[in-house]
């Protein structure tokens, strides 16, 4: 039996095989399993090829990305254009269309002999079974279901259900369908038993969603009533959540004509006293840039996610890459600091989010919620979150004494200062862009513009003692350490399990809050430590030079990062980490930046 | 007991503190007096009102007054004063800004503000310069101005406002010059009570950079009450008509207002939020449609 299974595969457009996928991961999840799924395709609209990885296991996972246990290969064209998205390797178990005309001992593999090859007439079992080949996907899943055991029946029950609504004759021929799968496996058992083991945590315990409708649900959970935005891939999901649900909680979306007055809306609705967000990705981030500015300024809470995709321009808009760290904590003209956090998985982006908006109100600032294309767009098992354990922050309001002689940006202790809401009596103030006096009476004058940096910086200053905000794994007293953020904190939380397993003793430092930088946080968490790597998907390795920036590092800690659209493996960083000690016991630290 | 009386606003009680910084003669000044008239006979009391600007000598009044005041950045008042607009409904929401501001950098706002007919009332402050950086060419600059960006002549064609936004499809439209403040006045008057989006151009003149030919004094002889022509200001074809000598002639009053004024988006929004609100569960449950059974 086995604990853990990936499965990888690729079509065209019209084989439906992230639908097959789809099913997949659901009746999985509806097992009690965990799972990720994740999408490729071509940059086509329709056709072209496409692919998903679904990756199954009993025991909790960070990531779907490395070498696959089972590619399923419906074209060996769409298949290979995939390239290390989908890596087949000696332990795959290969199964394919027969009609593809390769002979079992010809794959278009180059130097590498899959562990098992199942050539399979799937086309052609589909025709028999349903009288068309639009059935090949569901043929699919009945051979997933006989030779991998997994969620057998709900599948099934799944199938049945998504397609009631064609009518009993579809659903009777995706059975048949299925079946003719499921028994062409039986029949033909593969060289090695691969059935993977029942669920440990048992059916109904699981939640399964994406990234971008999970940050949207723990938008309304954390008061948000407004959005402004744009569509752009791929953050839009995150607007059309907000559009079906908002409203049933009073709420509203605006779907603006540009990036620009999306967040333009946004910041005059967080005015108004109403929690408010916009989302996008780089280009997006690149044109809110002089409002980001403006809300920071003017003290007013906001909340901007960015689910980053390849850069710069249009870059790559349908792949991952974690590019967009230096963007989010300086791209604004003056001196201006925005906190900037990055959850790590789908169910971190409920925290998350919910504390973006708290810190936003709390200190009357905008926040950057970095996530990535990665966590947004993939779908993935989360164990049900107790909401309850939750506080929400609203914002400083002022008090009737403060009404009396109301003064909005007073300096106070903490540089926080009362927000009135226009409608709130004697509140009335002047909100600007430009520099205002305590009063909000616009100025030019270098004191004033001084002692009003010195307000909007110092309410942050807290932050940088949030250790909550950091997630320290493994062995603290390590002298090696592993620090990954976002999306490629999954597969470093499984390079921890796999450097155990191996005896190699290594902390863990998953950053949430990725600014201000917490200098003391990061000074005690790398005390003691020889060696180390930070690892991202960029290519300057953004993160660690900006680490660099404020604190001196241990000099053994490198960079491990490449461009995106190439995530990293969990036993590819455990290898690079193991070659990192090797390399300084030996005295040659090599480099390790930027290996494409 | 005797009977309460009527809340009464003075225009004295929507001036503020706050010293303009404009030239002396600058026709801004005017406009920021129409405006005390205006919201005064309106009877919002000041803490209702959401007064948003961009950026530009125009755009300082919010601060002039004493409404709830936002002087935002350069041509983005009008996506800033929906979001108000639809956070809260109940608010008097006024929009105002120079040509350069609304019609240059946020040009590509307008269409959809208008189309969106949120209840607002956007004010142009229109001079033809750009005054605040000294004196260059504007959108609505005359073909063949010389400026100090164009030193031989602009070799554009103005913008003309208000055939764009009667095209644009604005139920009410109007023109005003602080040469007549009276008239003006009551033109952003009844632009704040039509329900809809108002748009008001003032030829508002630059003292400073402006055309000396140009002038508030120049305004007086010149302009022609769209009243005293019998402009019937329901027609849209004679408004666009009217509209077409905008650069030539200076008519001022309503030019167009929709005798059928269609609903607003934020009446729109209220009421889906009402519609959808009815029995919803709360937002501690948001997370149940998540689960995989």
């Amino acid at each position: 039996m086995r604990g853990d299974l990936t499965f990888g595969m690729a079509g065209s457009g019209g084989d439906g095989i992230v639908s097959a996928g789809e099913a997949l991961i659901s009746a999985a999840a509806a097992e009690g399993y965990h799972a990720i799924m994740t999408k490729s395709f071509g940059s086509q609209i329709r056709g072209g090829e496409s692919s998903c990885r679904v990756r199954v296991s009993t025991q909790p996972i960070g990531t779907s990305n490395g070498p696959l246990d089972v590619a399923v290969v419906l074209s060996w064209d769409d298949f290979l254009k995939f390239g290390a998205e989908l890596q087949i390797e000696g332990t795959t178990v290969v199964i394919y269309e027969a009609k593809s005309g390769v002979a079992p001992d010809k794959l278009p593999l180059v130097g590498v002999t899959p562990a098992d090859v199942a050539r399979v007439p799937i086309g052609e079992l589909s025709k028999k079974a349903a009288g068309s080949d639009k059935a090949k996907n569901t043929v699919v899943l009945g051979l997933i279901a006989g030779w991998f055991d997994v969620a057998r029946t709900t599948l099934l029950k799944g199938m049945q259900k998504k397609l009631a609504k064609k009518g009993p004759e579809v659903v009777a021929a995706a059975e048949r369908a299925f079946a003719a799968g499921l028994e062409y496996a039986l029949a033909n058992p593969l060289k090695r038993e691969m059935k993977i083991a029942p669920s440990k945590d048992g059916p109904g315990t699981k939640m399964l969603t994406d990234g971008n409708d999970m940050c949207a649900a723990a938008a309304i959970f954390a008061g948000c009533r407004f959005y402004g935005g744009y569509p752009i891939t791929p953050s839009t999901e995150i607007m059309q959540y907000l559009t079906r649900e908002i409203w049933k909680y009073g709420g509203a979306v605006l779907q603006a004509e540009d990036e620009i007055a999306g967040i333009g809306a946004a910041v005059g609705a967080s005015f108004a006293g109403k929690k408010s967000m916009t989302a996008t990705s780089g280009p997006g981030m690149s044109l809110k840039t002089e409002i980001v500015g403006l809300a920071t300024i003017a003290e007013l809470p906001l909340v901007i996610v960015n689910v980053q995709r390849g850069g710069p321009a249009t870059g790559l808009p349908t792949k991952s890459e974690q590019a967009d760290l230096f963007q989010a904590c300086f791209a604004t003209h003056g001196d201006s600091v925005r906190p900037v956090l990055a959850p790590t998985s789908v169910a971190d982006t409920f925290p998350i989010t919910v504390e973006a908006f708290n810190i936003a109100e709390q200190y009357q600032t905008p926040v950057v919620v970095l996530s990535d294309q990665e966590i947004g767009q993939r779908k993935e098992t989360v164990n049900p979150i107790d909401t309850s354990k939750f506080t929400i922050v609203d914002r400083l309001r002022p008090t009737p004494a403060d009404l009396e002689a109301y003064t909005r940006f007073r300096i106070t202790e903490s540089g926080v200062s009362p927000i009135a809401h226009p409608g709130d009596e004697r509140g009335n103030y002047l909100a600007a862009g430009i520099e205002h006096n305590e009063q909000g009476a616009p100025t030019a004058s270098g004191g004033v513009h001084a002692r009003m940096n010195d307000k909007r910086f110092k309410k942050l200053e807290p932050l940088k003692k949030r250790l909550d905000l950091f997630e320290v794994l493994g062995d603290p007293s390590a002298s090696v350490l592993l620090l990954g953020w976002g999306s490629t904190a999954g597969a470093c939380r499984e390079a921890l399990d796999w450097a155990q397993k191996d005896g190699l003793s290594v902390k863990l430092v998953i950053p949430k809050l990725l600014f201000p930088i917490a200098e003391e946080v990061y000074r005690d968490l790398f005390r003691g430590v020889a060696a180390g790597l930070v690892v991202e998907s960029s290519h300057q390795g953004q993160l660690y030079r900006l680490l660099r920036m404020y604190i001196d590092l241990p000099t053994g800690v490198r960079s491990l990062c490449r461009s995106g659209a190439n995530p990293f493996a969990p036993r590819e960083i455990e290898r690079k980490l193991r070659s990192a000690v090797i390399g300084l016991q030996r005295g040659h630290g090599e480099s390790l930046q930027s290996q494409e | 007991m005797g009977a309460e009386l009527p809340v009464v606003f003075d225009p004295k009680d929507y001036k503020s503190d706050l010293k303009p910084i404009w030239c002396p003669g600058c026709g801004d000044f005017g406009v920021l007096q129409a405006m005390y008239r205006a919201l005064a006979s309106v009877g919002r009391p000041p803490h209702e009102i959401a007064f948003v600007s961009g950026i530009g000598c125009s755009s300082r009044i919010p601060g002039y007054t004493t409404a709830y005041g936002f002087n935002s950045v350069h041509g983005r008042a009008l996506p800033i004063a929906q979001g108000i607009k639809i956070a809260n409904p109940d608010l008097l929401v006024l929009v105002a800004g120079g040509d350069g501001d609304g019609f240059s950098i946020g040009g590509g706002h307008l269409p959809h503000a208008i189309r969106r007919n949120l209840d607002l009332t956007y004010i142009v402050m229109d001079n033809q310069i750009y005054g605040l950086t000294k004196g260059q060419l504007s959108p609505t600059s005359p073909l063949h101005l010389k400026t100090v960006t164009s030193p031989h002549g602009a070799m554009e064609a103005p913008v003309n406002p208000l055939l764009y936004v009667l095209a644009y499809g604005a139920p009410f439209v109007a023109q005003g010059t602080p040469a007549d403040m009276a008239g003006l006045a009551q033109i952003i008057e009844d632009a704040i009570r039509y329900p809809g989006f108002a748009f008001v151009n003032v030829q508002s003149p630059c003292v400073t950079f402006g055309q000396d030919d140009w002038q508030v004094k120049q305004h007086r002889a010149a302009m022609k009450t769209l009243e005293s022509l019998g402009h019937n200001s329901t027609d849209l074809l004679s408004a666009m008509d009217k509209a077409r000598s905008y650069g030539s002639e200076l008519y001022t009053g309503i030019l167009y207002k929709n005798p059928n004024p269609a609903p607003t988006y934020d009446a729109m929004v209220r009421e889906r939020q009402q519609a959808l609100t009815t029995g919803s569960p709360s937002p501690a449950r948001i997370l149940d449609g998540f689960l995989q059974k």
